[in-house]
This record gives C-alpha cells, sequence and structure tokens, in this order.
C-alpha cells in the first residue's frame, strides 16, 4: 500500500509538472488570436476564444489542485498540542468578504485542545467553513455554527451551515477528488476541498464524516486524538 | 546576427514559452535588446563566448538573466551554480522561470544565489504581468551592484 501510494504521488507530480506547459501555450495563444486577430473573427469566433481561454484556465486550476492534494500525502505530519479556540479564531478573521456579499454570523463554541499538525488543521478549517459561508450565501441572515464536543479519548469538531445543502443519496461522493455535488454555475469550485479535509484527518488517525439536508443546511464533523 | 550589446539573455528550451515570454515583453513596452538561446549549454557558451559565439566580445555581459529551470543537456540549476561561482559574473540577476512551485528546487535555487522564481502561470494574463514585472524590476529600479 505504502509503495503504490508513493508511485501514485510521483505520478500526479510529475502528470501536474508537465500537463502545465501545454495548457499554458493554449491558453497564450488563444489569447493572443483574441487581442490580436479579433477582426478575423466574427462574435461566435471571438465567444469560442473565450470558452477555450476559460476552460485552458479551469484546467490549470485543477492541476494545480491535484498538484496540492499530492503533495498533502508527501508532507510531514509535525504533532503539537493545538491552541484550538486561537486557530479558528484565527481563520475566521482571515476570510475577506465582498461588499455585496452575504456575511453569516459565527457562532463558536468552546473547542477543547487536540494534538495534531497546526498548518494541516488549520486547511482544515479553512476548507469547511470557506464551504459553510459559500453554501449559506444565497440565505439571507444565516449563521455558521462552530463547536465540538469529547466522546472517548477522541475530540469532535463541526461546522453546521444553514445553506443549500446537499442530497445524501450522493454521500459516498462527498469527499472524492473532482467530485462535486453542485454545479459550476449554482457554485463555483474544483471539487477538491474535502477531498483535501478527509486527507488530512486521515493522515490524523481521525474520522471525517457528515449530515445534510437539502436546502435545510449541512454540518461536518471530524474527530481527532484528544 | 548581432550580439552585440544584449542585455537580457533568455534561456528557454520551449518554443511556447518562449514565444510567450518574447511576446509579453514586447507588448509591455521593453525595447531592451534580448537574446534566446534553448538550452544551458548554449547559454554558457553564449556568457563565456564559446562556441557559436566565440567572436562575441567577453566584455559585455547580459544586465539580467532569464533561466528555464528544466532543460534538456545542461539544466538551469547547472547554469546557475556555475554563474553564481564565478566572481566576474556573480552579479549578474538570474531569475528562474519554472513550471511548477513543486520540489526541492525552490530553496536549491536561492542556496545557489538565484535572484528571483518565478512560477510560469497558466493564465495568461498572470503570465503577462509577471513577466512584466520581472522586466520592469529588474530593468528599471533594481540598481546594478557596481
Amino acid at each position: 500500500m505504502e509503495s503504490v501510494n508513493k508511485e501514485l504521488e510521483s505520478f500526479s507530480y510529475s502528470v501536474s509538472h508537465d500537463l502545465r506547459a501545454p495548457i499554458r501555450a493554449i491558453n497564450g495563444y488563444t489569447k493572443i488570436l483574441k487581442e490580436d486577430y479579433a477582426d478575423t473573427f466574427d462574435t461566435d469566433g471571438v465567444k469560442i476564444l473565450q470558452s477555450i481561454i476559460s476552460n485552458s484556465k479551469k484546467m490549470g486550476e485543477l492541476i494545480d489542485d491535484l498538484l496540492a492534494f499530492s503533495k498533502l500525502g508527501r508532507k510531514q505530519v509535525t504533532v503539537s498540542e493545538i491552541q484550538m479556540t486561537d486557530l479558528v479564531k484565527m481563520v475566521t478573521e482571515e476570510f475577506v468578504f465582498e461588499d455585496d456579499e452575504n456575511i453569516p454570523e459565527f457562532e463558536m463554541g468552546i473547542l477543547p485542545n487536540a494534538k495534531g499538525d497546526k498548518s494541516l488543521i488549520k486547511q482544515v478549517w479553512i476548507n469547511l467553513i470557506s464551504n459553510a459561508i459559500k453554501y449559506s450565501r444565497n440565505k439571507r441572515q444565516t449563521k455558521v455554527e462552530i463547536g465540538a464536543y469529547t466522546k472517548d479519548n477522541l475530540i469532535v469538531y463541526y461546522v453546521k451551515d444553514y445553506g443549500a445543502g446537499f442530497d445524501m443519496q450522493y454521500y459516498d461522493k462527498l469527499f472524492g477528488v473532482f467530485q462535486r455535488l453542485h454545479s459550476q454555475e449554482e457554485f463555483e469550485g474544483t471539487g477538491i476541498g474535502l477531498a483535501i479535509v478527509q486527507k488530512i484527518v486521515q493522515r490524523h488517525n481521525g474520522t471525517v464524516w457528515a449530515e445534510s439536508k437539502v436546502d435545510e443546511g449541512s454540518c461536518f464533523y471530524f474527530s481527532l486524538l484528544a | 546576427m548581432s550580439y552585440h550589446n544584449v542585455e537580457i539573455l533568455f534561456v528557454e528550451d520551449s518554443t511556447d514559452d518562449a514565444a510567450l515570454t518574447i511576446r509579453a515583453l514586447k507588448k509591455s513596452g521593453f525595447t531592451n535588446k534580448l537574446h534566446h538561446v534553448i538550452n544551458g549549454a548554449e547559454a554558457l557558451d553564449f556568457i563565456y563566448c564559446r562556441g557559436a559565439y566565440a567572436d562575441r566580445s567577453d566584455k559585455e555581459f547580459p544586465k539580467l538573466i532569464l533561466l528555464d529551470l528544466k532543460m534538456p543537456k545542461v539544466s538551469g540549476l547547472q547554469v546557475l551554480e556555475k554563474l553564481k561561482a564565478d566572481p566576474n559574473l556573480k552579479s549578474i540577476p538570474i531569475v528562474m522561470l519554472t513550471s511548477s512551485n513543486e520540489g526541492p528546487d525552490i530553496e536549491k535555487c536561492f542556496a545557489l544565489g538565484a535572484n528571483s522564481y518565478i512560477v510560469k502561470p497558466v493564465d495568461s494574463d498572470n503570465f503577462f504581468n509577471a513577466v512584466k514585472e520581472i522586466g520592469l524590476y529588474w530593468m528599471v529600479l533594481s540598481q546594478p551592484a557596481h
């Protein structure tokens, strides 16, 4: 298993690295066509050029995400005691909102400390909370609840929103790489966020799970050793 | 072709990246004379006035070197190491260009004395801005060492 993982990681690394170059060329040359040869194309032609540009850009993002994901598997996990309340406060304060954005209220309970890699666990919080914000954006005056409870020798943390939710029927796809339960038009994204969350939590020997109801909201849980 | 007064030496094996970079520099108004070589071996020949560049004056050094990291034969890392170890050449700013921010390369480059390290973005607007900023910073704003 270990060696299979290693091979997969080095494979995704070289794929990511070598795929970027031709996509860069496609994006760049199409931009040249659009800028310097605009007169040669009619409206439909320009639209098509724009589609090539945005699709190649999208592919670049997917590759970068894949790279970030494969990097996770190789990163050393440095365990220390994490001051969880401070960490999550920092994360919630770092979010930047647009003026016209629907900003949810954060309700934070007491978060006990846990053992883990601070920078990785920070990434888990960033991904879960930014998802909660993203999927809440069509709800007026909504909130995101962040809390924790202990169970045996584990601490379970959760992020709960009252946003769009998802259909539990597709739960098995939720944490898959590049799997999405919403269309790009509804909610943008590449589908890497929860895969990263799962990978990080698993590397801490913890578990991640979720419950949701369409249009009522979702709650994401992850456990760490106390 | 004249190798007189070359201000930017651009070392890049990918024809496409080279074309896009040169266009971006031209579009942002850089008229500085640029010479493009396609691998590390040719870059060293140019700098040391050897081979095809035997008749180039060895008194003239470029003001800036844009150096791709991954190239066949002599890699960007090897060129960087060689130039930064040469007391006559080490003050020439070298900007490393690479396709990915992955791997131990970044640290290695800075340890060897690279002045900057740029990941070539996929999005051509970002690519254009990155190239423009490199040009602006190193050719206009930064003061030479002597």
